[in-house]
């Protein structure tokens, strides 16, 4: 799973942490479209066919919904589906299944549908409007799923691991920008991490930048352009959506005073209104300017390079804002 | 009261199919006395609900499962209770077959403690996990890819256990329906789909549901065996499930049942129903499924007159019991609200 030079990229990471709870627990299978004979369609189950045979790498029809409830009744009944969404995107015609059978079913029962659902997500592939969206705030909103969103390879590999072992339905952001964008060197421990720890992923003391996924790379390019100003930003990647790690953010926030937030959903309603309110609250009476939100337009995600990066959260702009928010 | 179970299904459909036609069967008096003990308690107990619903006594709706006792039972009892049932609103008797206590379901529709969800879901939603019960929510069919589901574990573990859902009518429309029926069969899954065809869905008549002529043979659709039984017919619904049971239990994949009977209520106790012509209830009203087993069990020599109404007074006292302590169980506790959102 390593590159020639020992490298490992984002999407190596994924593969590895599935590969390793697939050899660890006979109870992990995955089940999606074009995951077996052709190895996914970004190539992270390559090889998985051959290793673990059709029972535990199952390809299925084009049908979302019926292979996220059967899913769910495998879940209920003691085995742990890694369910592939193909992109993210097509996750919504599976919503029904996830909101009223996935979510809730713990709650209504006190029987657990531990389920991890890979969603690969997000923009600047150029792949327009249905094949770029950010899917977090639609299901953040609901109580019982869970939300990971890592950055990093080390991330993408603990974070996945854990999110298998969880005993309730987690969504996996991965983000198809970083896929081979990313590399660290080798090899990654596939140790499980916690779900709900954010991490302080560059210290400072001006301002706190709070964000996640592809937004951390960006964050840190924009803190290293600021830092050769004087302008000292703290990068906390909230790294899971659900459960929020407030903690982390509230006591980064309380330190530097100001708070910008980042993220590539649409600004309306984005995961980040949530971390503002939030910071909001509990941080009012150390705050010496106003939460920001970056974000993208309220528009959908359009194909073309120009229009997809002025609809986009910029480095520019994200280095402005803070700049501004800092400064003021 | 007509003894005539091999009869056809009135209301203006057609008969069963000839693959439902009665074959030779082994008399199990000890079978067919629980099956129809247990018809008898699911008509006792929803009757007993519709009453409650009329005093004001329930939270919500009742949802009649009158005319639906002969498919509840006859699937349930040709399953062992190690296999899975995915059921919905009329499929008590299902329910009762595997265990599930009456008082268990009436303090459901109150939203008392000590329903299967203790006050979390309640009503119709209730659904046992250690009997092998899905607990269903209110978007039908989303039962039918969750029974995929643990036909899938069944198979994975290399176990002969089969996993049942039903849906009404209605659901066939849905995409659910189609894409479950589609994944079983491509999946080659040990799952039985059964329609109750109960002729409504709410208001909406069949023929605005479906141009087809009838609704099993949609699994030619899926490459799997279709067959239309009379849902009256407690034995013929016993013998086509069986028929079914033994080809999953076989690796031969999934089946499709359409058990044809009639919606005697409203969709539920505050609708009137009045868009359901009155001659069309007339004439279903002769074909009481719990009436035509115990004719046919008299016939064949398994219980007398005395027998059944001996089961009859039981299953009412039954029913009075589980009203009764169902109103005087305890409602849950506020202060727990905000747990079990999430598994530990």
């Amino acid at each position: 799973m390593q590159t020639k030079n020992g490298q490992v990229t984002y999407l190596d990471a994924v593969t590895q942490a599935l590969q390793s709870e697939m050899r660890a627990n006979p109870d992990v299978f995955l089940i999606g479209e074009d995951v077996g004979q052709f190895g996914g369609a970004f190539k992270v189950t390559k090889g998985f066919l051959d290793e673990f045979g059709p029972m535990r790498v199952v390809d299925t029809p084009i049908a979302e919904s019926g292979f996220t409830g059967l899913a769910a009744g495998a879940a209920l009944c003691g085995l742990r589906p890694v369910v592939e969404f193909q992109f993210a995107d097509f996750i919504s015609c599976a919503f029904d299944q996830i909101i009223n059978v996935v979510a809730r079913h713990h709650y209504r029962t006190g029987d657990a549908m531990p389920i991890v659902f890979r969603c690969p997500f997000g923009a600047r592939l150029r792949a327009g409007p249905t094949h770029s969206q950010s899917i977090e705030a639609y299901f953040a909103h609901v109580p019982g799923l869970k939300l990971v969103a890592p950055a990093t390879p080390q991330d993408a590999a603990g974070l996945l691991v854990g999110s298998i072992r969880d005993n309730n339905p987690v969504l996996y952001l991965e983000s198809k920008y970083l896929y081979r964008r990313i590399k660290v060197p080798g090899p990654l421990s596939t140790e499980p991490m916690p779900l709900g720890v954010a991490k302080v992923v560059r210290p400072g003391t001006r301002v706190s930048l709070i964000t996640y996924s592809a937004g951390v790379h960006q964050g840190l390019e924009a803190a290293a352009e600021l830092d050769s100003e004087g302008i000292s930003v703290e990068v906390v990647d909230v790294r899971t959506l659900v459960p929020l790690d407030l903690e982390t953010i509230a006591s980064s926030v309380r330190k530097t005073s100001r708070a910008v937030v980042l993220h590539e959903d649409a600004r309306r309603l984005g995961y980040g209104a949530e971390i503002a309110a939030e910071i909001g609250e509990q941080c009012f009476w150390s705050l010496d300017h106003p939460v920001v939100r970056v974000a993208a337009k309220n528009t959908p995600i359009p194909t073309s390079p120009p229009l997809e990066d002025a609809v986009l959260p910029g480095t520019a702009e994200l280095i402005e804002t803070l700049r501004t928010v800092a400064t003021t | 009261m007509p003894a005539t179970q091999k009869r056809a299904p009135r209301g203006g459909n057609k008969s069963p199919s000839a693959a439902s036609a009665p074959e030779e069967r082994q008399i199990d008096k000890d079978l067919y006395t629980r099956m129809f003990r247990m018809m008898a308690l699911m008509r006792a107990v929803d009757d007993r609900m519709v009453s409650m619903y009329r005093q004001g006594e329930m939270l919500g709706s009742v949802y009649s499962g009158n005319w639906h006792e002969a498919i509840a039972v006859g699937t349930a009892a040709a399953l062992r209770p190690s296999d899975f049932l995915a059921p919905l609103h009329r499929d008590m008797g299902a329910h009762l077959w595997r265990g599930t206590e009456p008082r268990e379901v009436i303090a459901s529709f109150l939203g008392k403690a000590t329903g299967p969800t203790g006050g979390r879901d309640g009503t119709l939603h209730y659904g046992r996990l250690d009997l092998n019960i899905y607990n269903p929510p209110s978007h039908i069919p989303d039962n039918y890819p969750v029974a995929t589901g643990a036909a899938f574990a069944f198979k994975y573990r290399g176990q002969d256990g089969v996993a049942l859902a039903y849906c009404g009518d209605g659901s066939t429309s849905r995409g659910d329906f189609h894409e479950a029926l589609n994944d079983a069969a491509v999946l080659k899954l040990p799952c039985i789909f059964v329609i109750e065809n109960n002729q409504y869905s709410y208001s909406t008549p069949l023929k605005l549901t479906t141009a087809s002529a009838d609704l099993a043979s949609k699994a030619a659709a899926y490459g799997m065996p279709g067959e239309r039984v009379d849902g009256i017919d407690v034995l013929a619904v016993h013998d086509a499930t069986s028929r079914a049971v033994a080809r999953a239990r076989a690796g031969e994949g999934p089946s499709l049942i359409e058990a044809v009977t009639m919606r005697m209520h409203g969709h539920a106790e505050h609708d009137p129903a009045d868009y359901v012509p009155r001659e069309m209830l007339a004439d279903w009203a002769k074909r009481d499924p719990v009436e035509e087993f115990a004719a046919t069990l008299t016939d064949l020599g398994v219980l007398d007159e005395e027998g059944v109404k001996t089961i009859k007074e039981e299953v009412h006292q039954v029913a009075l019991d589980a009203r009764k302590q169902a109103l005087a169980d305890p409602l849950p506790d506020p202060g727990t609200v905000e747990e079990g959102v999430y598994a530990d």
